[in-house]
């Protein structure tokens, strides 16, 4: 009895655990080496006036937000911009850098078809969908599906933001 | 061994509760080890010429007046597409099939099918002249579908959610002119399906596919326009067949569009189509004399 209880209760831990390791979604992965400065967006974003757009080019005119390559961060980091103590470090970090620092594979499968331009143009701001867990560069914690998508299309998720999206199947999937 | 009965169901039933758990998820070992190796091009184009060499009849051609806003709830009023073949200047010389192939992956079939004549092309020559699915306004074939995968777009496409399908083929046996391909072979496992274009996903065995009016053109093209805030009529949008065509017979186009280059031409023209799709109010028509 005994037994077959730790058993049970070992192989339900054994199973989420995996659940946990195999079944993250999608997020970025960072490249190079760990003495890396870490990436902080609320340096980067609304605080210097800056749109995702500016570092996730392609947010609001194509298909997709892309993450920024190192040159994207050398438009403006190729001048030092504070003076003091920490920019060495920074500077160090920056050359050391690959030249594309993060990747990320989309989850999206390939029958469906999503337009970060097209959202953008509608009217939907970047928070709406990835929530505020970007700013404290917390990434991943968003879990989309056709609900959600479906939820917004017909106007149920933002009612105050007046949303209405086309709902017929072969508007998004192929 | 000491297991009396009540052990013994527990141990069973622990066993149960364990594999159904390991059962629910995608084992991440588990590859594509039975895969074939992929075909050549070269195969595709073969299949082609084997196609072209099959007797086939010649299609019953009744006149159609040219094609309208959709009668149905919740059409556009601006877009419906659709094409027109001009049968005096097609010669058949089937680039337009391989043009098809290459743009939405269509597979292999087996040498078994292939000797009966019966391929997954969405394009096939009946008579010397291209055939694919017409998109008929009112498409008997929708209504068949039990699960809503074939349905209908409001700028007249008849569109396959090939994720819905469930492949009772109710669709193929309903259309007049069998239109549709079911897939009876898991083409990627086979080694019969080669991936040319990314933006079109592989159909999966027991899944039914037809000519979706390269329906990917036409959302990627809406979707610019729409980023752009223009008001989306498809006019930079060209069939993969209609590109292809090397005496420009295939004319795509919007049939609400009085600037499309299909009206500005069918407007000129004798309009056909096959005798037991006239009825069903088709997007792609047959243009024959007239000018």
């Amino acid at each position: 009895m005994k037994w077959s209880l730790v058993a049970l209760v070992a192989l339900l831990c054994a199973f989420f655990l995996a659940d946990l390791l195999m079944n993250r979604v999608a997020e970025p992965t960072r490249r190079g080496d760990g003495a890396a400065v870490p990436f902080v967006h609320a340096m980067h974003g609304d605080s210097i006036g800056l749109p995702c757009s500016a570092c996730h080019t392609g947010a609001y005119t194509t298909v997709r937000a892309y993450l920024p390559s190192k040159a994207d961060c050398m438009d403006c980091h190729r001048l030092p911009l504070t003076e003091g103590a920490g920019i060495e470090a920074l500077d160090s970090a920056l050359s050391k850098a690959p030249e594309h620092p993060w990747s990320k594979k989309s989850s999206l499968p390939e029958h469906v078809v999503f337009h970060h331009g097209v959202h953008h143009s509608a009217g939907v701001a970047c928070a709406d969908c990835h929530g505020t867990g970007y700013a404290k560069d917390v990434y991943g914690g968003e879990r989309f599906d056709m609900r959600t998508c479906l939820d917004c299309h017909r106007g149920k998720t933002f009612r105050d933001k007046n949303f209405k999206a086309a709902v017929y199947c072969a508007a998004c999937h192929r | 061994m000491g297991m009396d009965r009540r052990e013994f169901i527990k141990w069973c039933s622990l066993l149960a509760v364990g594999s159904m758990l390991g059962g629910c998820r995608k084992l991440p070992f588990v590859g594509d080890a039975a895969k074939k190796d992929l075909p050549s091009f070269k195969m595709f184009e073969a299949e082609v010429r084997r196609a072209m060499s099959m007797p086939s009849h010649r299609m019953e051609l009744v006149r159609v007046s040219m094609p309208g806003r959709l009668n149905r709830p919740g059409a556009s009023e601006e877009n419906r597409f659709g094409m027109a073949i001009d049968i005096d200047a097609c010669d058949g010389c089937g680039k337009c099939i391989l043009a098809c192939i290459q743009e939405n992956n269509i597979p292999l079939v087996t040498e078994d099918e292939s000797a009966k004549g019966r391929f997954m092309h969405w394009i096939e020559m009946r008579g010397g002249v291209p055939f694919m699915c017409a998109h008929c306004g009112n498409a008997p074939c929708e209504r068949a579908c039990p699960t809503g995968a074939a349905n209908h777009t409001p700028d007249g496409l008849s569109a396959m959610m090939y994720k819905r399908c469930t492949g009772s083929r109710y669709c193929g046996a309903n259309c007049p002119e069998h239109a549709r391909k079911f897939n009876f072979n898991d083409a990627v496992q086979q080694g019969l399906s080669l991936k040319f274009n990314d933006k079109v996903p592989v159909r999966s065995k027991g899944v039914m596919e037809k000519c979706s009016l390269c329906l990917h053109r036409l959302q990627d093209d809406r979707l610019a326009v729409k980023t752009a805030g223009g008001v989306w009529r498809g006019r930079g949008v060209k069939t993969a067949c209609a590109e292809a065509c090397p005496k420009k017979a295939i004319v795509f186009g919007n049939w609400l569009d009085p600037e499309s280059p299909l009206v500005k031409v069918a407007r000129r023209r004798d309009l056909y189509a096959p005798a037991d799709l006239a009825g069903l109010d088709p997007s792609i028509v047959y243009m024959m004399g007239g000018k």
